[in-house]
């Protein structure tokens, strides 16, 4: 019978707007990881709260865990369930964080198959199995493909084309010491590793969907000057964050905050307002508030009671779609006429006072429902390929790191090669399994080798 | 192994003829002859004894990647390995050309030979190389051989396609030899051998002599020894005039005129391909090698090509030092047919005909180092197969040897295969002084190594880690001596006494090892990653069209390959990790049935 040698982890239950999220960990590891997540020998089958701390010794949520020794589990072997908050960003971390401390994203259907070839289950479910198994892979396939079909895709593979054309030179030194090639220049080398390295980082940090889950998604707040936007940022948030002032275009610079919506994280974004008729120095934030408006997830329009909206050129009004933007109509605890709006269809209209907190929890529901939408990406599957794909470009990071400060350091050659191959290999988990041929394709491509 | 073996060749004064340089080792052909030393090949000491230039290449760039390499006396080589065929006991060696193979069934019992004389075995190996239906061009000149001077197979192809084995053709080539004394040395640039050899053989685990010129016996007299003077190479380059003559001439190239039908390699350009594809580098670096030191015939390394012969000798004194040279044989391709290795399993034993083994060249491979590892694995191998002895397998992280072959079972090839360091991906793991070590318990299982020299081995191994645990725990001062060790670039290193006091062979595997430590535990990481399905068997005649949850296709490639294991599944292109967790989830549960 298999024993298995390595650690699993993944996320077992569907996201969406679930508020609990759980976290499954089956391995022989699993007792020394939850012991050092959360500071204690984990108690046998008890729900147990503790800080989740990571790597780093951050506290990334409070949580609940439950570990299961070999003898009584669901795999057969020692497992631990972890429920945090049902953020993706949460969610994220935790995998993260669990992929640092060595264990390795479950495949699809794997805590299944470690249940039956533990003798979890009976011979009738092989066959169950082996379907579950089946149709997990693809569903996980289709959205690894949906992901890879868009930019991403696109440039890992220039980056993996870059990488293999560095590799190549190395190993045409190292395999081919005896040939006529061009003088092994470790400079340019360590240039191009390094331009590597910024341009994985750059992906690593602006990937979309990797910042809608770690960034939250971007809400901006809009409106004429003195609408309430501080205000009602400052509720949204619960502290005074935000300047409030009762002379108009007080907020010039950007003020953000994250807050949770549900199970969603947001990026709240106050904006000077939108004055058609500025002076010079409200101007600039004006313009800065278009450009806000540009990046946004979801934009919250403030209007007072009782004011028209704000004077827009027509071009600025196409900002507003309806299926990502929220009209707020705020200080509704004036007594003041209501006004008609003639706004695009399907834009939704909540009343608050940002004063006295009135409608503020109706808001919050709508925003959740839109924050729903926008993150379409509430398959299972897909925050364990984001995580997992985060998880392999930073080990990209940390091959190409090793490699540069080899080249620096005067190190062997072999040395660097080994650590490059590191970073192909992730590259690899993203974009499918880069084969050693490929490598040698460049290599006798750019030099005349042979003899 | 002590089995009743009968050698047939064509040509008994070839055997063990270098068709091509008569250089051994270089670049992960000199690990993979250590390797071949560790499991009791032959060719590790008939190197050394009989080499007339030792160099170690790749001395700065680390100590994985460092692979000796000997210029030999082809002669003496060859002779030097046919006498050791006639000391070697059981072993029967007899010149005829076999015609065709005889079956029974689906199994090979035997063979057909040119004097009507047949043969019978339990199993048989094939090693044609490149005589089967071997074709030599010289521009349009066209002569059937496997080499120069010799025949071609014709009637054996048959017997496989018959037998259902797929064949194709490759293409190889070999340049020019010359008369050394028409070449002008003093136009060239002298290349010297390493004053300290570096030995293939493992001489400090032999319990013969250990260094055979320090005690010459009569059989080692041909060799290298210390007071001799090693021969030199020499550098030389195409010129302007040798890039004209080649490019005027190329309609007549037998590549280029499309009379060749086979792949040749990428590594391997002929000097036609080198001016086509390289356009823009003005000139090739070319070697003059010895052929021996009994003879004045010189092998030009960089200058192979299939222009006819006028051209070839227009294009010769081209070069500078080569003004006036004389060709004693002209540069010639070679077409051959060869067995795609994928009907192989990873034993070397067609996957089609029981008992029928396959090695060297007909493999799809080129080179000598690698003839020669397959040639072991499939001897071993049939034994084993004839005794019902469970195989040797050489896994890929214990050697060149087992990237070899399991790149050729599992992917196959469409050119002709040399290793190179990149293709392994534990390249750091295969350091050439660690052949034995990686290899002894493979050596031990199939009888590969005298009792005594496995003692030595097994005693080294221990000196290794007891010095490495040494060197870990005791202090030095800012910390143990490996820390000490690592920080220092250099072989500056100071160490204990005793450690300085150990043998060479022990010292340089524990320095490597303390040194390197953080790299080679991400690679034994890497290793345990895979042990799990690594243990899993597959059996041969596996199913796999009826495993439910299979997707097709990958049945389909399954059924094709039938991999050994379940890691070699797991290689196969098209196969994905579901399809293997679903073979191990069904596997498992016909073992639940059995019980
Ligand atoms: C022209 C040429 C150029 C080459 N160039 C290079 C190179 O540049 N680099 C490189 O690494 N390698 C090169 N090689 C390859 C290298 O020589 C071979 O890979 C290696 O020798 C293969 O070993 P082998 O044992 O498989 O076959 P071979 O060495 O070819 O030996 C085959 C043996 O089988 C015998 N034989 C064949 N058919 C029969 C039969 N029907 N009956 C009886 N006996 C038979 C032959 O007599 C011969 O002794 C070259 C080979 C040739 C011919
Ligand atoms: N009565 C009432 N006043 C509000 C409300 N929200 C904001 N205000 C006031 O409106 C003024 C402008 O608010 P501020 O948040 O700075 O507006 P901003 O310019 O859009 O950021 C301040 O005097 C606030 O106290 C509300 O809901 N009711
Ligand atoms: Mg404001």
């Amino acid at each position: 019978m298999p024993r298995f040698t390595d650690t699993i982890a993944a996320l077992a239950t569907a996201r969406g707007t679930s508020a609990i999220a759980l976290i499954r960990v089956s391995g022989p590891e699993a007792a020394r990881v939850t012991g050092a997540i959360f500071g204690l020998v984990p108690p046998a089958r008890r729900a147990t709260h503790a800080d989740y701390r990571d790597l780093a010794g951050a506290t990334i949520d409070d949580a609940l865990f439950t570990f299961f020794p070999a003898a009584g589990s669901y795999t057969g072997e020692d497992a631990v369930e972890i429920s945090c908050h049902g953020n993706p960003f949460i969610v994220q971390k935790v995998l993260e964080d669990l992929f640092a401390r060595g264990c390795r994203a479950a495949q699809p259907g794997e805590f299944t198959q470690r249940a039956f070839l533990n003798g979890r289950m009976d011979l009738s479910q092989a066959e169950a199995v082996a379907d579950l198994i089946h149709a997990r892979s693809d569903r996980a396939l289709a959205a690894a493909n949906q992901l890879l079909r868009g930019g991403l895709g696109r440039r890992i593979q220039d980056l993996t084309d870059r990488l293999l054309g560095i590799l190549a030179q190395i190993e045409a030194q190292i395999d081919f010491p005896e040939e006529d090639l061009p003088a092994e220049d470790r400079e340019s080398a360590r240039k191009a590793i390094t331009r590597l390295l910024a341009d994985t980082n750059r992906l690593l940090a602006t990937s979309h969907y990797g910042e809608l889950l770690r960034e939250g998604i971007r809400t901006v707040i809009v409106g004429a000057p003195n609408a309430g936007k501080s205000s009602l940022l400052n509720r949204l948030v619960g502290h005074e964050r935000a300047i409030v002032s009762e002379e108009p275009g007080t907020t010039r610079d950007f003020i953000e905050e994250r807050i949770m919506a549900g199970p969603h994280g947001l990026r709240l974004v106050d904006t000077a307002g939108l004055n058609p008729t500025p002076g010079a120095v409200e101007k600039l934030g004006v313009e800065k508030s278009h450009a806000q408006m540009a990046g946004a997830d979801l934009i919250l329009l403030v209007v007072e009671l009782g004011a028209p909206l704000p004077d827009l050129p027509e071009s600025a009004w196409s900002r507003f779609k309806p299926s990502r933007t929220l009209l707020v109509v705020n200080k509704c605890d004036l007594s003041r006429p209501q006004l008609d709006y003639s706004l695009p269809e399907g834009i939704p209209m909540v009343q608050v006072s940002a004063k006295t907190g009135l409608g503020i929890e109706t808001l919050v529901e709508q925003m959740i429902i839109m924050a729903g939408q926008i993150q379409t990406i509430d398959s299972e599957d897909f925050t364990v390929i984001n995580a997992r794909h985060a998880d392999a470009l930073s080990h990209a990071m940390a091959g190409l790191n090793a490699a540069a400060s080899q080249l620096a350091a005067n190190g062997h050659s072999e040395l660097v090669a080994s650590d490059l191959r590191g970073t192909l290999a992730a590259y690899g988990e993203i974009v499918g399994r880069i084969d050693n041929e490929q490598m040698l394709d460049q290599l006798f491509a750019k030099f005349c080798i042979g003899k | 192994m002590g089995a009743s073996t009968l050698l047939l060749t064509g040509n008994i004064d070839t055997i063990a003829q270098m068709s091509c340089n008569p250089a051994i080792g270089g670049q992960a052909k000199g690990q993979m002859v250590r390797e071949i030393d560790a499991l009791g090949g032959e060719m590790a000491v008939n190197a050394d004894v009989t080499a007339i230039q030792f160099r170690l290449l790749n001395e700065s760039k680390g100590a994985a990647v460092q692979s000796p390499r000997a210029q030999c006396d082809k002669k003496a080589y060859q002779f030097r390995l046919k006498h050791t065929l006639e000391l070697q006991a059981n072993l029967q060696v007899f010149q005829a050309t076999v015609t065709g193979l005889i079956f029974k069934e689906s199994k090979v019992i035997g063979c057909h030979t040119n004097l009507d004389i047949d043969f019978i075995g339990q199993t048989v190996i094939v090693t044609t190389g490149t005589f089967l239906r071997g074709l030599m061009h010289i521009g349009q000149n066209k002569n059937e051989g496997g080499r120069l001077g010799d025949f071609s197979a014709k009637s054996l192809s048959a017997s496989f396609l018959e037998a259902g084995i797929k064949l194709e053709r490759l293409k190889t080539g070999t340049p020019p030899r010359l008369s050394g004394r028409s070449i002008d040395f003093s136009k060239m640039v002298e290349q010297k051998g390493d004053a300290n050899p570096t030995f293939f053989a493992f001489y400090d685990t032999r319990e013969e002599s250990p260094l055979f010129h320090v005690e010459q016996t009569g059989e080692r007299r041909l060799g290298w020894a210390p007071g001799t003077e090693q021969v030199s190479c020499w550098m030389t380059h195409t010129s302007p005039e040798t890039a004209k003559i080649v490019r005027s001439n190329l309609s007549k190239s037998a590549m280029y005129s499309g009379e060749i039908q086979g792949v040749g390699p990428r590594y391997c350009p002929s000097i036609e391909d080198k001016f086509v594809r390289f356009a823009d580098k003005p000139r090739h670096l070319l070697f003059l090698e010895p052929e021996g030191r009994s003879t004045n015939e010189y092998y030009v390394n960089g200058l192979s090509t299939s222009l006819p012969f006028d051209v070839q000798v227009d294009m010769v004194r081209s070069v500078p030092g080569l003004e006036h040279a004389l060709l004693l044989r002209p540069a010639y391709a070679v077409e051959y047919d060869f067995a795609h290795p994928t009907q192989l399993f990873p034993t070397l034993e067609s996957k089609k005909v029981e008992n029928l083994f396959f090695a060297g060249q007909i493999n799809g491979t080129s080179g000598y180092e690698e003839a020669a590892g397959q040639g072991l694995v499939a001897g071993v191998n049939a034994v084993n197969k004839m005794r019902g002895t469970p195989p040797m397998l050489l896994r890929r992280h214990e050697g060149y040897l087992g990237v070899l072959i399991d790149d050729l079972v599992t992917k196959g090839t469409n050119e002709p295969y040399r290793m190179f360091t990149s293709r392994a991906e534990h390249r750091l793991l295969f350091n050439h002084g660690s052949a034995e070590l990686r290899l002894i318990e493979h050596s031990k299982a199939h009888g590969l190594l005298s009792p005594a020299r496995i003692r030595n081995i097994e005693a080294k191994r221990e000196q290794i880690t007891y010095w490495i645990e040494f060197l870990e725990t005791n202090r030095t001062k800012n910390g143990s001596w490996a820390d000490h060790i690592r920080r220092e670039q250099h072989e500056k290193a100071a160490l204990p006494e005793a450690f300085i006091r150990e043998s060479s062979a022990v010292r340089d595997e524990v320095l490597y090892r303390v040194r390197y430590q953080g790299y080679l535990a991400r690679e034994q990481r890497q290793i345990a990653k895979f042990a799990d399905i690594e243990k899993i068997r597959l059996s041969p005649t596996l199913d796999y069209l009826s495993i439910r949850g299979l997707r097709r296709e990958s049945a389909l490639k399954l059924a094709e390959a039938k991999p050994m294991t379940l890691a070699q599944a797991s290689r196969i292109s098209g196969v994905n990790p579901a399809d293997i967790s679903i073979l191990m989830v069904m596997l498992s549960s016909k073992d639940k049935q059995g019980d």
